[in-house]
């Protein structure tokens, strides 16, 4: 996968009676198996984003019907507005904290469970299980579970701890959503890791094993390295995805209390949906896009000094 | 023809009325389909929908938001229909309850259900606490929100229940949970047009001050994040209409008793369901058309069945005992008939959508207990002052 | 170690089994001090419900049928793409292969305004025809395509160059070998696209308004305001409803579904 993104490939095969006849029909054929994916892609993502740039720079109330070009306006209102730079504060943590606690749990979970001991595949399942659960179910359940009265609060005051009030407190909110988020999703990438984990060659471990390196230090001399590329492919899909959390704020905080867990695309629906300034919202859009960007190369340009192979 | 409403248990009536216009007026409009929305998203759907060019013709609208609504010119004009409609009788309206739906003497709204609010009491659990009935209060004229809340307190401190329950979550919906009782305060957070920021008079203050008290310090309401349902017995008193008698059993003994009073003396407040046809329909004279034949005084009793209306004529125990059988006689004429006559309407803003978030947003410092209302609601107006001086 | 699985697996486990259980509970026991797991009284009232308080089975029935449609496509499209990045030679390739690594990029709030437009303008608003579309061919599209393309990089090419001997062209290769060879990578996109479209809550929030036209999803937060009560049991009973059946799908097929994601590219 890792060499997909990278776009290192093999070599086409050689047509053997490599007549020209046969590579135009196999330039067509591959252009048409391509166009689908290319043309929606482009139809769907690309051009509807070259409007949200153009409607960036609009006032556009639609449920009065005003569409006036007001120039870089709304980006200058962007420029001066604490509420869209601190919701740009809290899809980084929000980012950060889910990427950094799902694939380390993934990992140790992945770990635990790769090893062929009775008992194992149940509890792959149970680990597994909530990512086949919907997102709105998963997250109704804790909803009752952390309210202040709830489940969890109940069992910590019989231990006699006086739990938080999960969803209400600004210091916990964010940190609780990114919590239900993991437990929601660390399956998937646990699966990822387990398959990595099973492809390092057990030759190579043995070997080092043989040469009298701790299992300790096969795990981290051997094991892990040939995994970095899975871990790059997991952490960007995961940090993608964080960008993209929507149903656990609607349903759980609506970006409170204050707007400790309002992330950008969560401001970006409020503002246009019900706020209904699509101007202002387009101009908003083109900040999150910029922000995926950017922690994308990020992670992209720091690959080489992490991830094992890597040129 | 299509409707928007925010509830599915009630198609059944409003089909029955369309289906007698459709037979009296078979030229007019061959159909008429009701659809309901969720309530919780629904004037965010219904604006995005309008937004998009797709507005059904006919849409139903709660009080908050009909000033934005009015104010925006998405609702058509009904006084040239209603006026010539044949014995609609538009006098028989009562003037209070169209006035959220009417500016400059025209109706662009009609508000089909006029319900006041009133507290629902569990008996049960005030006996437990050792508190007094509330209607022993009200006879000896004590009931008052001071009153009130220290009898939640009590339920509250002496039982799992918890003492009161506005009429929605105040923390996530201060207008839907607030709005009825700062009227008893006096309290206006705007002005009348909208366009200047109130929530730093003096009135206003001190009602935000007295609920963060009632909240951190007397305890008589749930703290943000606490949920319980009166209906399953867990809360000493709730605010709200009488269509919520329908769904209070027999589990315990329960009682229905009008607004107290406030620092300004009783105010009877009424939250409304409203109607309006939407300009941009396709045939907004048929619209306007069915929406007199829907809200003409015969279709007014049949609705009656679940909805009091804004009609003074049939304001009497008979037509409302349909709509809730729970309450006894008495119940309906000292909180609901006798409120709604001189009640005043929940306040909404015509900037409804654009201040709704902004406010929340500021408020929420204020639900800590430490939270300081003055300073709060000084926020508040600057945040703001700039989307709504421009009215 | 296993001392540590369990305590670990509680808080993946326990919400589920809490669900079940208090979808049996009175409105009242949900909340209950100190908090329990079985219901003290059984009722089957929040249950009873389900199915009145909404067209809780049509919108089973919706979701259930835009998710095999979106599944379906999903996997036409990607593995077609997929194939050609792969194995064929033509114009552009490398170029159109960075094109759609930058439309991963593009979140879906970002674009949902002119959608959105499209959609109304286009009469398909309160359809099911965007849920649909949106995610076969948008950007969501992109990772089948990358997940095809890796495992027919995978596919020995000898067992196609066979098939070439025999007369096959391009098409033949690809619908008679290298398509029904592609079982594990054809599982693992499946998998993907059927959960998240059967996720999928922001999209039907924007484009649906119709109850019988909802999905699981948005009926689900419906129960908590229809007459202005939540009715918290029938919500919960209505959401075990939604989950026992994947899970015990999942349960069943947990080989097949752990190695069809395991044998794709997804490897290092």
């Amino acid at each position: 996968m890792i060499s997909a993104v990278t776009g290192r490939r093999r070599e086409g095969p050689a047509p053997s009676g490599s007549s020209r006849r046969l590579r135009r029909i196999d330039h067509a054929v591959g252009l048409a198996f391509v166009a689908p994916v290319i043309i929606g892609v482009l139809g769907l993502g690309l051009v509807p984003f070259g409007y949200v740039i153009w409607y960036a720079f609009h006032d556009w109330n639609p449920l009065v019907g005003t569409f006036t070009w007001v120039g870089s306006a709304n980006f200058s209102q962007l420029m001066g507005d604490s509420t869209v730079w601190a919701s740009l504060g809290v899809t980084l943590a929000f980012a950060l904290m889910l990427m950094v606690l799902n694939v380390t749990l993934a990992m140790v979970l992945a770990l635990l469970l790769v090893q062929k001991l009775p008992g194992t595949t149940t509890f792959r399942a149970f680990f597994f299980s909530p990512v086949v659960v919907s997102t709105v179910a998963w997250v109704l359940i804790w909803n009752f579970l952390v309210a202040s009265n709830g489940g969890i609060n109940g069992v910590l005051s019989m231990l006699g701890i006086m739990g938080p009030n999960w969803l209400r407190d600004p210091d916990w909110a964010l940190v609780t959503l990114v919590v239900i988020q993991v437990f929601k999703g660390v399956g998937m990438n646990m699966i990822l890791f387990i398959a990595a984990l099973q492809n390092v060659p057990a030759d190579v471990k043995e070997a080092a094993r043989i040469d009298g390196a701790s299992p300790r230090r096969v795990l981290t001399s051997i094991t892990l390295p040939l995994m970095t590329p899975t871990v790059l492919l997991v952490t960007m899909i995961t940090l993608i995805s964080a960008m993209d959390v929507f149903a656990p704020i609607q349903i759980l905080t609506q970006g409170g209390p204050g707007r400790s867990t309002t992330v950008i695309s969560y401001l970006l629906y409020r503002t246009a949906f019900v706020q209904q300034d699509f101007g202002y919202a387009s101009a908003i859009g083109v900040l999150l896009f910029c922000v995926v960007l950017v922690m994308a190369a990020l992670q992209w340009g720091t690959r080489k000094r992490w991830v094992h192979d890597e040129v | 023809m299509t409707v928007w409403t925010g509830n599915e248990g009630h198609h059944e009536i409003f089909e029955a009325i369309a289906a007698r216009y459709i037979e009296e007026n078979p030229e007019l409009v061959s159909s008429v389909s009701f659809e309901s929305l969720p309530a919780a998203t629904y004037v965010d759907a219904l604006t995005t929908q309008i937004a998009g060019g797709e507005a059904p013709d006919i849409a139903w609208l709660m009080e908050s938001y009909a000033a934005q609504f009015v104010d925006s010119g998405v609702f058509a004009d009904l006084t040239p229909t209603f006026s010539e409609t044949e014995g609609y009788e538009f006098d028989d309206l009562i003037p209070g309850a169209i006035e959220l739906w009417s500016r400059d003497g025209n109706l662009y709204g009609y508000p089909f259900s006029n319900s006041p609010f009133g507290v629902y009491v569990n008996l049960d659990l005030i006996a437990e606490a050792g508190q007094e009935n509330p209607r022993d209060l009200i006879a000896s004229g004590d009931w008052t929100y001071d009153e009130l809340m220290a009898a939640a307190a009590a339920v509250s401190s002496t039982t799992d229940a918890a003492g009161f329950l506005p009429h929605d979550d105040p923390y996530t919906n201060w207008n839907g949970a607030l709005g009825q009782m700062w009227l008893a305060w006096g309290a206006a957070p705007w002005s009348a047009d909208g366009s200047e920021c109130q929530f730093t008079d003096p009135e206003v203050v001190e009602f935000f001050d007295w609920f963060h008290t009632q909240v951190y310090e007397v305890g008589a309401i749930p703290l943000p994040g606490e949920e319980f349902d009166f209906a399953s017995g867990q809360a000493g008193f709730m605010m709200s209409q009488l269509s919520m008698s329908t769904g209070l059993g027999d589990d315990f003994e329960w009682d229905f008793v009008p607004l107290p009073a406030g620092p300004a003396g009783q105010v009877s407040v009424v939250g409304q369901g409203g109607v309006g046809v939407v300009a941009q329909s396709d045939h907004p004279e048929v619209a306007a058309d069915f929406l007199a034949y829907f809200t003409n005084p015969e279709s007014t009793r049949l609705l009656a069945q679940f909805f009091p209306p804004p009609r003074t004529s049939l304001l009497t125990t008979e037509t409302l005992a349909d709509a809730a059988p729970a309450l006894s006689a008495e119940q309906l004429q000292s909180t609901v008939i006798d409120q709604s006559v001189e009640a005043v309407t929940k306040a909404g803003h015509p900037q409804m959508s654009q201040i709704n978030d902004p406010i929340r947003v500021r408020l929420d410092s204020l639900w800590t207990p430490e939270g300081d209302a003055a300073s709060v609601l000084a926020q508040v107006c600057t945040d703001i002052d700039p989307i709504i001086s421009g009215n | 170690m296993y001392a540590l699985l369990i305590v670990m697996s509680v808080p993946f486990v326990y919400p589920l089994l809490w669900m079940v259980f208090s979808a049996f509970k009175p409105a009242n026991e949900i909340f209950a001090i100190p908090p329990t797991l079985f219901p003290t009284t059984w009722t089957l009232e929040g249950v009873s419900r389900i199915f009145t308080a909404q067209p809780f089975a049509q919108q089973y029935l919706n979701s259930l049928y835009i998710a095999a449609l979106v599944t379906i496509g999903s996997v036409v499209v990607g593995a077609l793409a997929g194939y050609a990045f792969a194995r064929i030679r033509f114009p552009f390739a490398s170029w159109l292969f960075l094109f759609l690594m930058a439309g991963l990029f593009i979140p879906t709030e970002v674009t949902i305004i002119p959608i959105f437009r499209w959609v109304t303008s286009l009469g398909l608003m309160n359809t099911h025809v965007p849920l649909i579309i949106l995610p076969v061919l948008g950007p969501g599209s992109i990772v089948a395509v990358f997940i095809f393309r890796q495992f027919f990089l995978s596919l020995p090419e000898e067992l196609e160059e066979a098939g070439r001997l025999d007369g096959l062209g391009r098409l033949g290769l690809f619908m008679r070998i290298a398509f029904p060879l592609a079982g594990p990578a054809i599982a693992a996109v499946s998998i993907m696209k059927f959960l998240a479209s059967f996720n999928l809550y922001f999209e039907p929030l924007i484009f649906l308004r119709s109850e019988h036209l909802f999905t699981v999803s948005l009926g689900l937060t419906g129960y908590q305001d229809h007459y202005g009560e939540p009715l918290y049991n029938t919500q919960i009973g209505a959401t075990a409803l939604t989950v026992i059946p994947v899970l015990i799908v999942f349960l069943l097929a947990q080989r097949q579904f752990v190695e069809g994601l395991s044998r794709t590219g997804l490897k290092g």
